[in-house]
């Protein structure tokens, strides 16, 4: 049974390596076959099922024995999960194609916005955000980033040092982007909206990336201890709990989902998006270039 | 002193360079550094033809090449004009079944037990109408039924055709009794050496039969090369079988004449690396000592039987006496395909087995293994340890079911 699927699979890899069309060529012999009720005598599929209980077995021998004899019932929910998935991607494609999302009109979080280049990210038509710098200065960058981001953090070294060397002649906007599939994220991004409030946003916004872990790990009770260490009024709490700057990160995400935003950090220089852990070097290049000829 | 197989083991540049447990000697052996060396040298410092040009690497080529016959010939007691170069045992085989005189008597006798190699030629000629194929009985555990014999082989046989060591049981043919019946009704023998000359010491004088082929491969040596070892008067009786450059004294449109035995059917230019190959590992094997070999093969043969015996629900075919053998056993696991069992030792622990029914689909039918058999071939490299890692993942294997 498991041929159906391996046809898929080496047809497919067929299309970029001649290395796998002989293999293809028997999966295809086998399939044809099966089709019209013979048996399958080409050996491919005691050669898939060799080496998928070898490999089991190696993990665990008592595991490759039920396995073993019930493989052909496994081969079965194999290919109905193989085919099912192939249609439910296919479907996907589609949508991406129509809608610019593969979950169709509805949006959502789609796997495929990976795929968008960056020449089709908008900039963002607000300065609405987390600001620091001269709101005055000929030069803005606007970040979208997510506090429980790796990347975000990684590139947080290089923000900062571009705020020290800048200073008023850049407007910097940061713009909380909590991406769903991090925990607490969200919570995350509540939490520094509120320090933001009390006026200790770049100390709180330092803690939760040093902290990130202990967020993803513990939540809440890291962000609370957060504020406790850097001696946070009581305003904080209320504001966390009454999720005070919700309305604001959600409307800072639809942004970033209207600007097509497929991975933090992205940068905006006066426009023009770089994206990624590395983007703050070009980001600085860029602003090199715009303040030299200004 | 019997032979060190971890030792030899590190003559092999495969198993150096890589984990393999190789089981599958019957189908083709490991070749040593010194036969690889060998067939570089040649390729490398003197590739020309030999006995056509005089310049000085023909010279060289012609010394490796007719040295080679020399040294082959005495490796198996033989003269060096009765050895003749093929490219395997089946076109040795095909070559004397071809080229045999049937016009006075048209029986070939053979057995179920053939390779395929020495079978379908007796067909081929039965198809064609020149021959009449008859078969020696033979018991399902692939012995022979020796009382039997005297009336089978008869005053209308003109050839015997049989193994000297099958490739599906590792077992011996009783050679001098079919030998001593044939020559007393007058009929040839010729035996497929295949699996006998690389595991045992035959001596072509001391075995009588007419005709001997073997393999290169299946004895350290290259691909490509092999012989037919043929008693010189044997030989000029046979018809001509490939025909082209070097086989003839003269051509005249009209008329023809043929050279002598071997020359008359070395037709074009010869394998010279595989055949210096092939002396290069008779060298290998002679140093070591074929008695040696054979008596690590008897031991290794116990311990294969032990090892499979000792796993719930094997079967192994042929003989139960290892004492019979050389180190060749084919088996199946109950509940378990052949195939299956040879993929997942491969993956489980890299060892290399065959399965199927070993190109002797009539023998592999008459001794019950009709759908498929694993075998395991073991040689002089192969050592005690990786008999018991081979024992460890059949038991693993078994427990599959």
């Amino acid at each position: 049974m498991l041929c159906f699927v391996a046809l898929a699979v080496l047809a497919f890899l067929s299309l970029f390596s001649a290395k796998y069309r002989p293999l293809a060529a028997r999966a295809f012999d086998c399939v044809a076959k099966k089709a019209t009720l013979r048996p399958c005598d080409t050996g491919l599929d005691d050669e898939i099922r060799a080496a998928s209980i070898a490999g089991i077995m190696k993990l665990h021998a008592p595991s490759a024995a039920f396995v073993n004899r019930h493989f052909e019932a496994f081969s079965i929910a194999m290919t109905i999960i193989f085919f099912a998935s192939l249609f439910f991607a296919a479907q996907g494609v589609y949508n991406f194609a129509l809608y610019g999302n593969c979950n169709g009109p509805e949006g959502g979080f789609c796997i495929y916005n990976g795929l968008q280049n960056k020449a089709f990210l908008k900039a963002p038509g607000s300065l609405d955000g987390i600001t620091c710098g001269n709101a005055s200065a000929s030069v803005v960058v606007i970040e979208f980033g997510c506090y429980s981001c790796p990347y975000t953090k990684a590139a947080e070294a290089q923000v900062r040092n571009l705020h020290a060397k800048y200073g008023d002649r850049v407007y910097f906007v940061f713009k909380p982007f909590p991406i769903p599939s991090h925990p607490y994220s969200m919570e995350a991004a509540l939490a520094a909206s509120c320090a933001n409030e009390q006026g200790k946003y770049w100390e709180y916004r330092t803690a939760l990336f040093e902290n990130q872990k202990g967020v993803e790990e513990r939540g809440d009770l890291a962000i609370f201890e957060i504020a406790r260490n850097l001696n946070m009024s009581t305003g904080f709490d209320a504001c966390y709990a009454g999720k005070k700057f919700e309305a604001f990160i959600q409307q800072t995400q639809r942004e970033g989902q209207d600007c097509g935003i497929y991975g933090t950090p992205t940068f905006f220089v006066n426009g023009k998006p770089f994206v990624g852990v590395n983007a703050g070097n070009e980001t600085e290049a860029e602003i090199e270039r715009l303040l030299g000829s200004a | 002193m019997g032979l060190d197989a971890e030792k030899i083991s590190k003559d092999f540049p495969v198993l150096r360079s890589q984990k393999t447990v190789y089981f599958d000697s019957a189908c083709t052996t490991l070749k040593p550094r010194a036969v690889i060396e060998a067939e570089r040298q040649y390729y490398e410092e003197y590739t020309s033809c030999a006995g056509r040009s005089a310049h000085h690497l023909a010279k060289k080529t012609s010394e490796m090449f007719e040295g080679a016959r020399e040294r082959i010939a005495r490796f198996v007691n033989a003269t060096s004009g009765s050895v003749i170069f093929t490219k395997n045992t089946t076109e040795a085989l095909n070559l004397v079944i071809r080229s045999f005189e049937y016009s006075k008597r048209k029986k070939i006798v053979s057995t179920v037990l053939e390779h395929h190699s020495a079978l379908l030629p007796i067909m081929e000629q039965q198809r064609r109408g020149a021959a009449k194929m008859e078969l020696l009985p033979t018991n399902k555990d692939g012995t022979f039924n020796e009382s039997s014999m005297s009336s089978t082989i008869d005053k209308s046989t003109a050839l015997v055709v049989v193994h000297h060591t099958t490739n599906t049981t590792g077992m011996r043919a009783p050679l001098e009794k079919i030998v001593k019946i044939a020559h007393d009704n007058g009929a040839a023998v010729l035996v497929d050496g295949a699996q006998g000359v690389p595991h045992s010491r035959v001596d072509f004088r001391k075995l009588g039969a007419d005709f001997l082929a073997f393999s290169g491969h299946k004895m350290c040596g290259p691909t490509g090369i092999g012989c037919l070892i043929g008693k010189e008067d044997a030989l000029e009786k046979l018809d001509t079988f490939i025909v082209g450059g070097e086989t003839i004294e003269t051509v005249k449109l009209d008329a023809v004449t043929w050279k002598k035995a071997p020359k008359k059917f070395e037709a074009g230019i010869q394998n010279y690396a595989g055949a210096i190959g092939l002396d290069a590992a008779c060298d290998y094997l002679g140093k070591i000592g074929m008695q040696n070999v054979e008596e690590h093969e008897k031991r290794m043969a116990k311990k294969l039987m032990d090892a499979i015996t000792s796993i719930p629900g094997s079967t192994i075919y042929g003989a139960s006496s290892p004492e019979k053998r050389c180190a060749l056993v084919s088996f199946n696991l109950k509940g378990v395909p052949a195939h299956q069992v040879a993929l997942m030792a491969d993956s489980l622990s890299g060892i290399a087995l065959r399965s199927g029914v070993f190109c002797a689909e009539p023998a592999a039918e008459s001794m019950g293994f009709g759908k498929g058999a694993v075998r395991a071939s073991l040689y002089l490299y192969n050592t005690e340890k990786e008999v018991e890692t081979f024992r460890e993942t059949l038991e693993k294997i078994a427990k599959l079911v």
